[in-house]
């Protein structure tokens, strides 16, 4: 080889080895990946079509929240040698909590507690993680059964709770898997599912606020009360 | 070397090239902020009292406490490093309009930048106003730069002293500042958890919703107008509403039925992802806030939730459960080019994109089981732990010049909320008061 040629090659290989590399990291994070890329747009695509007409439940009226990305000193005014005399204003709008709304709340959740304890409704605990319901969860669930079949009118709300490990959004979505998960074994046992409804508090509504097994145990909980709809 | 050879390698590296440029489109980009970055020297020489009166929050004379605000704001900015005058030997006298010509011995010492002030009641009376001059020396022309003069009710007396520190940030940098920015969270209020408002070091608070019952994970507008967060209506229907901060005007964007949770506005507020369960599992869905038109991103038999956007708007960093624990996945904004981030460790969720687009943060699970926040580069190749110690880490969100991230954690007990700079140091509680304060999220800069 010449040295003219070694000149020429050695950015050619240099640049043929960036692209082994890159070749390399784009291929192991697509291995690593979703193969079902291609099948999730797909079906992107048909719901998008199919809900393209439908806006039931979505919000009409809403103001305008385009943003231009304005530029992003416009609060500031800058420094000056001889400064004017700038007025500052703060926003003291504040949010008061409706004592009577308050109260009417407390009341309806005494009273769903209360009719769920009149009628002997038990809770479905859970393990650390975990949305199966053990055997103990189903012999509560079997009890709620029974009281629900015999109350034809009735109506049962399903909380799904969680402990306060892990994230609030996560557990949001754990403590639905929790609700569903004793709403279907309810529906396996015969319950008309529209009888049934299901709420996830995730970690928002803990039972007991210690850090340790013994309250976290608590808070792992599908909590079944008599839905009072008003 | 074979003519063949030749265009082959030629064509490579035409394709190599093109990969370097189309991964330019991608949101990675150079920080920024470069780690080597150098901070300017900047003294504080005093913010005078003028009169006696005190500062609405006590203890303090005005000037005192402004200086104090000053002080932190300046700190916090990680622009500028706080030099203490008197510890380099330098006295300044009795401060005017003009600088002191001790300024001159400091600027000899190093010292870029001098700022000085004074602060009173501009008149007696209940309902005077506070007055607040600034001045700035620079040492580079060796003479006053520049100033500003502040009059409000006591009430934005701590507003003064961030408006003149994001003034200075600006100065030195072209950039807006954070002082002047807010963290929305959520503050327990008796059984009920509300949506407040604070500045970004945790004072002046206030509340925004008043329902009595849960509103949950609130996230800024582009424009910080408005804030989006779920909403549970009749104490089961869990709805995505936005509330306008400055007016406490609300509208219900989303009320499918199901699970409606994680909303967040693009950066160009044009269209809202959220995570819904109406159609069965937690899946990502895009609205387009003008013609309300709804599109799927994701459809999954796992859980799917908390969409992130890049800061293009291009891209969406997501927690999805398909493989076996949560794990961060990215896609584009159309639900296609799906892949995952994340491979250590068994729990990883809450994404958050910096603005600054080089990071990503989330709440990762360790070895020993504990939730504290992890760092990812968006090309998966660099990832630290960031959080330590005792307690749950949640609900990571940065400051809009990218240099800290707001979280909540129970290491002290009760959940608080907390702000940490992104390389890991000066670890802040902002809270203080209050039974649980959790899912903090910070404002856009203005």
């Amino acid at each position: 080889m010449t040295r003219l040629q070694s000149i020429i090659c050695l950015p050619l290989v240099v640049g043929a080895i960036m692209l082994g590399m890159s070749g390399c990291a784009s291929k192991g994070l697509q291995s690593g990946g979703d193969t079902r890329a291609g099948k999730s747009a797909k079906s992107a695509k048909s719901a998008q079509s199919a809900q393209q007409d439908d806006k039931v439940g979505l919000g009409q009226d809403l103001p305008d929240t385009s943003f231009s990305g304005e530029d992003s000193s416009r609060g500031l005014r800058g420094l000056d040698k001889n400064p004017a005399e700038e007025r500052l204003g703060g926003n003291s709008l504040m949010a008061k909590s409706d004592p009577n709304s308050a109260a009417r709340q407390m009341g309806e959740i005494r009273a769903e507690q209360a009719a769920a304890a009149a009628a002997g409704l038990r809770d479905v605990f859970f393990a650390f993680d975990s949305f199966m319901i053990s055997g103990e969860g189903r012999q509560a669930l079997l009890r709620n059964a029974e009281w629900i079949k015999s109350n034809p009118g009735a109506q049962l709300k399903i909380e799904g709770h969680c402990d306060e490990r892990g994230t609030s959004a996560y557990n949001l979505v754990l403590g639905e898997k929790r609700a569903k998960a004793a709403r279907n074994y309810l529906v396996e046992l015969g319950v008309t599912s529209n009888q049934l409804s299901i709420v996830s508090y995730g970690k928002e509504r803990p039972f007991c606020n210690e850090h340790d097994e013994s309250c976290y145990s608590q808070n792992r909980r599908a909590h079944v009360v008599v839905h009072i709809d008003k | 070397m074979p003519f063949r050879t030749v265009v082959i390698i030629s064509l490579c590296l035409s394709v190599g090239l093109a990969w370097i440029i189309e991964s330019g489109a991608t949101d990675v980009y150079l920080e920024a902020t470069r780690s080597d970055f150098q901070k300017i020297p900047l003294a504080i020489a005093g913010i005078n009292n003028v009169g006696g009166a005190e500062s609405p929050e006590g203890r303090l004379k005005l000037g005192t406490r402004i200086e104090e605000v000053l002080k932190a704001d300046v700190r916090r900015s990680l622009v500028f490093s706080l030099v203490d005058l008197q510890s380099i030997g330098v006295n300044v006298g009795t401060l005017g309009t003009t600088p002191d010509p001790a300024f001159k011995q400091a600027a000899e010492q190093g010292v870029s930048v001098i700022v000085w002030g004074k602060a009173g009641m501009k008149s007696e009376g209940k309902d005077a106003d506070v007055n607040m001059d600034g001045y700035v020396y620079d040492a580079g022309s060796d003479e006053m730069v520049g100033g500003k003069r502040y009059v409000g009710s006591t009430s934005v007396m701590r507003l003064m002293a961030h408006r003149f520190a994001d003034e200075l940030v600006f100065r030195y940098t072209g950039e807006p500042g954070i002082a002047r920015t807010k963290i929305a969270y959520v503050s327990e209020q008796g059984t009920a958890r509300e949506i407040f408002v604070m500045d970004y070091d945790g004072h002046d608070a206030r509340q925004v919703t008043a329902d009595g019952f849960l509103n949950l994970m609130p996230r800024w507008s582009p424009d910080r107008r408005f804030l989006v967060f779920t909403a549970y209506r009749k104490r089961s229907m869990q709805n995505i509403d936005m509330i306008e901060v400055a007016t406490g005007k609300r509208w219900t964007l989303v009320a499918l039925g199901g699970l409606n949770i994680t909303p967040a506005l693009s950066p160009d507020g044009n269209y809202l992802a959220f995570a819904s369960s109406y159609e069965g599992n937690s899946e990502i869905y895009r609205m387009d806030t003008r013609t309300k038109a709804l599109q799927r991103l994701t459809g999954h038999a796992g859980g799917d939730l908390s969409p992130s956007w890049s800061p293009s708007g291009r891209e969406l960093a997501f927690a999805s459960d398909r493989s076996g624990g949560p794990q961060i996945f990215l896609m584009s904004r159309d639900g296609t080019n799906v892949r995952r981030l994340t491979f250590e460790g068994d729990y990883n969720a809450a994404p958050v994109w910096s603005p600054r687009g080089n990071w990503i943060a989330y709440v990762c699970r360790t070895p020993k089981k504990e939730y504290k926040l992890c760092l990812i580069t968006p090309d998966g190749q660099k990832r630290v732990q960031l959080t330590t110690g005792q307690g749950v880490d949640d609900s990571p969100s940065w400051s809009p010049d990218g240099r800290h991230l707001v979280f909540s954690s129970t290491a002290g007990g009760k959940s608080h909320i907390y702000m940490i700079n992104a390389d890991g140091k000066d670890l802040e509680r902002i809270t203080f008061s209050g039974t649980h304060n959790s899912a903090p999220t910070w404002s856009p800069a203005s």
